[in-house]
């Protein structure tokens, strides 16, 4: 191929994320989990450098079935400072397990799912990020080896099997339809409309399950329940924005008259809602965070049913993005140092005030509170779905945000009541307070400060 | 020099620096709040001396704070928000001098209030819509707070409703305001821009002013979205409760008249009658809700309801009348009448709160005598009492005035809201019979009267009531250079 010589170098962050994972196993194989760690940050860290340069660039690769666009480049950005703050997290609590290394790999390996996600330019390219982010999380989950865990993961993975084959089944007709597997060619004015409703609807099956929007999100509570908590912060965050960002990817080339963003906007609205009634009766928190995050993906659908409707749509999508990132791993961070229950947080936020008054920005932020990220990223997604005359969808999403506070609020009452027992608050390790920090750092700043996000996007 | 910039954050620099100081004793935090809240109070004054222009908005501050989508930070005042800005700036002196004496976590209770303070000056003075609502939320969540920290003995409950309520009642602002920088061209979230322009017509103004309307009317409070008023009062501290009436009240009628009134003028003209529906009835129900309590604190909390009903009235009057001095003068009185409402109601808060501590009950049936006992306590209430039913010569009489002599002129049906006088009168000289009138109880004799930190707090806001009654003109000029030359569309 002639276009080798050009379009490698446009790929040099996710050979690098490659490199990670396989620098990562190698390391293990060595018994160095230590090495496997520092190997795999580094090149990870290495890999969003290398990705800064390619911010103006929108093109695509192997003939247009991946594309480096400003989507694809943020996911990069987004995904691998978030991968980065995954694997201290996992280092801090899986340290000194057996293969511990296997687990760096891992997290590399299921984020280069994530960004083969984030750039699909092709259905074949959706298939094999779907698999590739899925095959890693399964064996994430399963890592404790312990009951839960066996049967969280194969839960997740029997959830897995059948949304990915319905997925492939519905792109079939696509692929029937177009006689090609481009996502540029369902733009083709003409194209039989049955085809691409089903097309699309087995898409909705398998990136739904993917970034966990009802009623294909079953598996996500029980799968973060049984896996360790870092592991299930990081299954919250990254495939999470790498099928949402996929569904962007698609939704910029499905035809505007076939009806597909009353469809997301449906989904959306029965994630959110769903979502967060679930979240209300639950105490185990890593089951709240989690339906919390089920609502969450909801929010980013509202920017996604307003691609290429408004400008605001892409804008919202990315900020969004980064500051879900930002403070759902800092909220988990949080709950992975101080305990897996609500009573476990009686009294925290009055022994640890730091602490406390992290959680309550993570969670505020969570809910939409300004001035932090999670606000100026749902401004922006309401203004999106706006824009694109979905104003009853936002109105629903501003519901649904009143119910998220009190989800979350349950949370902040729990740090600030006094613990029915003795105080047993554990000191945080260094590597778990380093994450809540930068956390924390992000969801002030790009709340504060979101203009150097948003510039080039513009 | 940045003026109101600098006014604005000298409490959020406050409490930052109590932050720095949590190992000190509390008295230093306690120190470190009056000194901030004293210095806010000068820059209030410096703004004050400074004046307003005789159109639109002066002593602009602004810089880039994220241009790619048009939000800037833009500061500033006008006739409408100068004077609620030094309203929250002698409300807060007062009530941190009132509360030095809190002991239980001294540090935290002044960050919050602190910021707080930074949040009400700046919902004040914010002239983008995107800072606005980051300071009128702000001052939620600090709010929560301190009802959920200090409040009395359902505090848990009362701040989670409080919260939630009011969280339902600000997100529709935040559509208005999406719609609003959909609407406007270039899109932006200039407040002045806007006003200058009302980005909206028709039917989308319509819902935009909609939105509006329900973000203020629970605010305000008007009925029926008032509920989570009284539950909230009786549960916040008494400082806490000074501040929700004084100053935090006043965002929801701010609002409707620099969002609905001057962004959305001729949906709001269209829909006047409503609104003044909501207002009269607001007013007269809160007063009659007011005369069945016996709870002394929720008897001052609905009476707000009562007094800000009269501000909704003046509203909707201003926006139903063509003639602009008929608006002026619907507008001086609305603007007025908050803050009277914010120095009348600040100073029976603190009463209610000062006769708590000493008696631990809010129970009216409990009292009695209480004049011969507190005279000093006793004859503060009366006075506050007298200004708060509206007695000529205190501070709510030339503000009513000026509402209801609109009302006639516009919509003389309307006057029938006068009728809430009579009632609030009633139920203040009641209350004053039943507390402070006959023989004292066994119980009370030896309650204390005011101690020096309380009569410090007193005793300003009591003179400015007069201040405010007496000569109304050095107020009311600030606002109605503004008033006068408001242009709506």
């Amino acid at each position: 191929m002639i276009t080798m010589a050009r379009d490698l170098p446009l790929l040099w962050p996710e050979i690098l994320v490659l490199l990670a994972g396989a620098g990562a196993l190698a390391c293990e194989m060595l018994r160095l989990p230590r090495t496997a760690l520092a190997v795999a940050t580094a090149l990870l860290l290495a890999a969003t450098a290398l990705s800064l340069p390619l911010l103006s660039l929108d093109t695509t690769v192997f003939g247009g079935t991946f594309r480096v666009d400003a989507l694809s480049v943020w996911a990069k950005l987004i995904l691998l400072p978030a991968t980065v703050l995954a694997l201290l997290l996992a280092r801090a609590e899986l340290a000194g397990s057996d293969r511990e290394g296997t687990v760096y790999a891992l997290l590399c390996f299921t984020s280069f799912g994530a960004l083969v996600l984030a750039g699909s330019g092709d259905t074949m390219f959706l298939v094999l990020g779907v698999l590739l982010s899925g095959l890693g999380a399964f064996a994430l989950v399963a890592y404790p080896r312990d009951d839960a865990a066996t049967e969280a993961a194969m839960k997740f993975f029997v959830f897995a099997s059948v949304a990915g084959a319905v997925m492939v089944f519905g792109l079939s007709y696509w692929f029937g339809a177009t006689g090609t597997t481009l996502l540029d060619d369902l733009a083709t004015p003409g194209l039989p409309p049955a085809a691409i409703a089903i097309g699309l609807a087995g898409m909705i099956v398998g990136l739904g399950y993917k970034a966990s929007l009802a009623p294909f999100h079953f598996w996500a509570p029980d799968a973060y329940e049984g896996a360790p908590v870092s592991v299930a912060a990081y299954l919250s965050v990254v495939p999470k924005i790498g099928a949402l960002f996929a569904l962007a990817q698609v939704a910029r080339d499905l035809p505007p008259g076939s009806g597909w963003s009353g469809a997301v906007a449906a989904v959306a609205v029965l994630t959110m809602t769903w979502g967060y009634l679930a979240a209300l009766v639950q105490d185990n928190l890593v089951r709240l965070l989690a339906y919390s995050s089920i609502a969450q993906a909801g929010y980013f659908l509202l920017g996604i049913v307003a691609v290429g409707a408004s400008p605001l749509a892409l804008l919202s999508l990315v900020l969004f993005g980064a500051a879900y990132a930002a403070m759902n791993l800092g909220a988990f961070a949080i709950i992975q140092r101080s305990g897996r229950t609500l009573e476990s947080f009686a009294g925290l936020g009055r022994a640890r005030p730091a602490v406390g008054v992290a959680m309550v920005l993570f969670l505020l932020s969570l809910t939409g509170i300004p001035p932090l990220a999670g606000f100026v990223g749902k401004l922006l997604l309401f203004g999106a779905a706006i824009d694109a005359n979905h104003t009853w969808l936002a109105v629903i999403a501003i519901v649904n945000s009143v119910l998220s506070l009190a989800v979350y609020l349950r949370i902040v009452v729990a740090l600030y009541r006094q613990p029915a027992g003795a105080p047993g608050v554990p000191a945080g390790g260094a590597l778990v307070t380093l994450v809540w920090v930068a956390a924390l750092a992000a969801t002030l700043l790009i709340g504060l400060a979101a203009q150097p996000l948003l510039a080039p996007l513009v | 020099m940045p003026l109101v910039t600098v006014t604005l954050f000298l409490p959020l620099a406050g409490a930052l620096a109590v932050m720095a100081l949590r190992r000190a004793p509390g008295a230093v935090a306690h120190g470190v709040a009056v000194c901030t809240s004293a210095l806010t109070l000068a820059g209030a004054l410096w703004m004050w001396s400074r004046g307003v222009a005789d159109t639109g908005f002066t002593q602009i501050e602004e810089v880039q704070w994220m241009p790619a989508i048009g939000a800037a930070y833009r500061v500033g005042v006008d006739g409408i928000s100068l004077p609620l800005v030094l309203l929250t700036a002698v409300l807060f002196l007062l009530t941190f001098v009132f509360s030095a004496g809190v002991r239980e976590r001294p540090h935290t209770y002044v960050v919050l209030m602190l910021l707080l303070e930074t949040a009400s000056i700046g919902t004040f003075t914010a002239l983008d819509a995107i800072l606005f609502y980051v300071f009128f939320e702000v001052s939620l969540v600090s709010m929560y707070f301190m009802i959920a920290g200090w409040g009395h003995e359902d505090r848990q409950r009362a701040a989670l409703m409080f919260f939630i309520y009011t969280l339902l009642g600000s997100l529709p602002l935040l559509l208005a305001i999406l719609g609003l920088y959909l609407g406007a061209d270039p899109h932006g979230f200039d407040m002045r821009a806007w006003i200058d322009q009302p980005p909206l017509a028709g039917g989308a103004a319509m819902l935009a002013l909609v939105a509006m309307l329900f973000t203020f009317a629970v605010k305000t409070p008007v009925f029926p979205f008032h509920t989570w008023l009284p539950a909230a009062h009786v549960q916040a501290p008494a400082a806490g409760s000074v501040i929700l009436a004084g100053v935090m009240l006043k965002f929801g009628t701010y609002g409707l008249v620099r969002f609905a009134l001057q962004m959305t003028p001729a949906a709001f003209h269209e829909a006047g009658l409503v609104v003044l529906a909501f207002g009269v009835v607001s007013a007269l129900y809160g007063a009659f809700a007011a005369l069945a309590q016996n709870d002394l604190k929720r008897l001052v909390a609905y009476t707000s309801v009562n007094h800000m009903g009269y501000v909704v009235v003046a509203v909707a009057i201003a926006a139903l009348t063509l003639d602009p001095a008929l608006r002026a003068v619907a507008l001086d009185g609305a603007v007025l009448q908050m803050v009277s409402h914010g120095l009348v109601t600040g100073a029976l808060f603190f009463l209610v709160g000062m006769l708590q501590d000493r008696a631990h009950t809010r129970d009216m049936d409990r009292f009695g005598g209480l004049l011969a006992v507190v005279p000093l306590l006793g004859w503060a209430f009366v006075l506050s009492a007298f200004a708060s039913l509206g007695l000529p010569g205190l501070a709510h009489f030339p503000a009513e005035f000026q509402i209801f002599l609109a009302t006639l002129r516009v919509e003389p049906v309307a006057v029938v809201v006068i009728l809430g006088i009579v009632v609030t009168a009633g139920l203040y000289l009641k209350a004053i019979r039943t507390v402070f009138l006959g023989e004292p109880g066994d119980a009370w004799r030896g309650m204390a009267d005011l101690s020096l930190r309380e009569k410090l707090t007193l005793a300003p806001l009591l003179a400015l009531i007069v201040a405010v009654g007496v000569a109304p003109s050095w107020v009311l000029d600030v606002i109605h250079r503004t008033t006068a030359t408001l242009g709506l569309g």
